[in-house]
């Protein structure tokens, strides 16, 4: 049984997020591995040697800064769980959170729950399109589309890019990278949301999570037409190739 | 006479004319035209109405409340502008005067029903001021162009903070984000709202958008949802609640496309009959009787205007098509579109769905939302529905959304080509077809379907549309 964390999903659901929960579940019943998701929720405790998988979404700020406060307080178990493998997908303002900090335009230093290797400062312009990235998983290189909002340009250390944009803003819209990895830990300023029609990015998160239970099979392959030809549109309309 | 103003009228009728040539409806070039060559044009022209500005804004209901309060207002016997297509933006506004201007710049009109975008509303607001601003509901919609909704409600709160002049809100008590503005604007407020009934539930499954007191933080509580995040609330650390409204809806029924309720208004009541479908439409109504009672309209009157109003295009319009019902709707954000989904299962018979979902800048360029609609719904009935076609540029997502929510891919058809789709769709064997559409996809489907169809109980030309 593979267990499902959502993060605050009656906070941050900006954007339509919940599409990446319904997207895992959806790809682990298709091949009858089990699942189950568990919301948790502002104030309630969380345990996360519980979880396979957990989806830190994006919010508006004032609901960002209500579970910043929240998360706070678990930042030890989950860093912790991070160092052990937990399969992470954070994004947009998820991504930010577990950087050093953020620095706000009035130069106000918000902190963030340092477990990653990156911090982020607000910027002038907000970086809003559709995006094409190219990302190396499993030893093949692939093409993966989403679309961007946010104003905060994230800048890396000491720390993997999710992948090498191909158009579009990213990161920070100067570097040309956009995301950021660490062991099973996936940030990427990506909606869309990000895992629908990024079937083979979905796959390898299911692939982390049941190895990380010491389970390595051979995945099942589902039916993928309308993910590859959703995620195809895109590249097109963006003049990227799906690589 | 202001020269200027003049050339800003002329340019905008050549405008016009042009545009309308080219076969585009012409609702926001010449507004943008007037505006560029005297920028004083919408402020001078709407200086010159002699009642009252009403302007109405919000999420969702926007384009039929102004239509219904236009109804209301033109069977009171009154001379009316407005821009009823729902060119909301300050150009779609500048145009609806435009239109009515004579060549000396001077306008003949008692009020004026004026929809306005969110993000638009200071602009507007600088240029005119209303005597009554209509607030809908707030909903995450578009977020690509308005970003955060905290952010457009913001924006919408200072623009009535710096209107120091004499405005009235009509504001939808059930919606905490817009009964705020009460205590945010300090204006005086009349209040509608919806009385508990058999629809309305205890807990909500949908996407809310107010979970926490907009004045403390603390969580609200409810006593029961109607939709999305409207309904009985109460705050659990301060005494923001539910306030009491002055237009009450209760008993709604809603079959068959006809909605009743029982209002309840200034000690009185009445039974209001629509020839509408969707819940949300008795809100739709509620505002614009609201609007009518605070101008002292008379209420039978108010009541017949409403009981003779038909949909406006796209807001589940009816078409028929060999005996059999076809529904046509708008669909912006995911409280619409899960309430076109409720409707649809509120009918009884066999279904064809069809989708146009474009990407375009007035749709939104971001479909992200589709994944906060509430398609497993139509799981639990996937018997009743025969088949899902999927257009407009990005019909691979919606078809692929309708996958993960559940329906069995054999029933899901991509089809590009919008007129074979719609041909499908319309010939498939089953009791009614339902369409749901983006904005900048309704024009074709509309043309496409009318080209193919009889339109039922459509109103005659000088009906709702005014251009």
């Amino acid at each position: 049984m593979l267990q499902v964390g959502h993060l605050y999903p009656e906070l941050l659901n900006l954007y339509g997020d919940r599409g990446n929960i319904i997207t895992f579940v959806q790809r682990c019943r298709w091949r009858n591995i089990p699942v189950s998701v568990r919301a948790i929720n502002l104030g309630e405790p969380v345990n996360f040697k519980d979880y396979d998988f957990v989806l830190l979404g994006g919010g508006s700020d004032r609901e960002q800064n209500l579970i910043a406060a929240d998360l706070l307080k678990h930042r030890d178990e989950f860093a912790a769980a991070i160092e052990d493998g937990l399969v992470v997908l954070a994004i947009c303002g998820g991504y930010q959170l577990l950087g050093k900090y953020y620095l706000t335009l009035d130069h106000e230093n918000i902190p963030g729950l340092d477990i990653l290797d990156f911090y982020t400062r607000a910027g002038d312009k907000r970086l809003v399109g559709n995006v094409a990235v190219e990302v190396n998983m499993g030893g093949k290189k692939f093409s993966i589309a989403g679309f961007e909002n946010h104003s905060g340009q994230t800048y890396l250390g000491n720390i993997q890019p999710l992948g090498r944009i191909l158009a579009g803003g990213g990161n920070n819209g100067v570097d040309g990278l956009e995301g950021a990895r660490y062991k099973n830990v996936f940030c990427s300023y990506l909606h869309g949301p990000l895992l629908p029609k990024n079937a083979r990015l979905t796959d390898q998160l299911i692939t982390l999570a049941l190895a990380r239970r010491g389970i390595k099979p051979e995945l099942m392959p589902l039916d993928d037409r309308f993910e590859n030809s959703a995620c195809q549109v895109m590249l097109d309309k963006l003049r990227v190739s799906k690589g | 006479m202001n020269l200027r103003m003049s050339a800003a009228i002329v340019a905008g009728r050549v405008a016009s004319w042009l545009s309308k040539r080219q076969g585009h409806k012409g609702s926001s070039l010449p507004g943008m035209v007037a505006l560029k060559i005297y920028s004083g044009t919408l402020r001078d022209l709407a200086a010159q109405v002699r009642k009252k500005i009403i302007v109405v804004s919000g999420t969702n209901g926007k384009t039929t409340t102004s239509n219904m309060i236009f109804g209301i207002l033109r069977d009171a016997g009154y001379q009316n502008i407005a821009n009823l297509e729902g060119a909301n933006m300050v150009s779609g506004v500048t145009t609806s005067f435009v239109k009515r201007a004579g060549l000396s710049g001077k306008i003949d009109c008692d009020y004026a029903v004026l929809e306005v975008d969110e993000a638009t509303m200071p602009i507007v607001l600088k240029e005119l001021t209303p005597g009554v601003v209509v607030l809908t509901n707030f909903f995450r919609d578009q977020l690509d162009r308005y970003w955060e909704l905290d952010k457009v409600i913001g924006v919408i709160r200072k623009s009535l903070k710096n209107n120091d002049r004499n405005t009235t809100l009509i504001l939808n008590a059930d919606d905490p984000l817009v009964a705020q503005f009460e205590k945010n604007a300090g204006l005086p407020v009349v209040f509608y709202g919806l009385s508990g009934s058999e629809r309305s539930a205890s807990t909500s499954t949908q996407t809310r958008e107010a979970q926490y007191c907009p004045f403390c933080g603390s969580p609200l509580g409810y006593e029961f949802y109607h939709y999305g995040q409207l309904g009985r609330y109460r705050c659990s650390g301060c005494d923001f609640a539910r306030p009491v409204a002055r237009v009450e809806a209760g008993e709604p029924r809603i079959r068959d496309g006809v909605a009743n309720c029982r209002l309840y208004f200034d000690q009185q009541e009445a039974e209001l009959t629509m020839q509408v479908q969707g819940l949300y439409n008795l809100y739709n109504a509620m505002a614009a009787f609201a609007v009518g009672l605070h101008f002292g309209v008379d209420v039978p009157l108010m009541l017949e205007s409403l009981r003779k109003y038909r949909p406006v295009l796209g807001r589940l319009e009816r078409f028929s098509y060999q005996g059999r019902s076809a529904f046509l709707s708008l669909v912006k954000n995911p409280t619409g579109f899960n309430e076109g989904l409720a409707d649809l299962r509120s009918m009884k018979g066999t279904k064809s769905l069809f989708f146009a979902i474009n990407d375009n800048d007035a749709d939104g360029r971001d479909i992200s939302w589709l994944w906060d609609v509430d398609f497993e719904v139509l799981n639990k009935d996937h018997n009743d529905l025969a088949g899902f076609i999927c257009s407009g540029s990005r019909g691979e997502e919606i078809a692929l959304r309708l996958k993960y929510a559940g329906i069995p891919m054999d029933r899901i058809v991509v089809c590009k080509d919008m007129e074979r789709g719609i041909r499908s769709v319309l010939d498939s064997r089953s009791d009614m077809v339902y369409l749901f559409s983006t904005y900048t996809a309704l024009w074709p489907v509309h043309k496409i379907l009318n080209s193919l169809v009889d339109k039922e109980g459509a109103y005659a030309a000088g009906g709702p549309f005014i251009s």
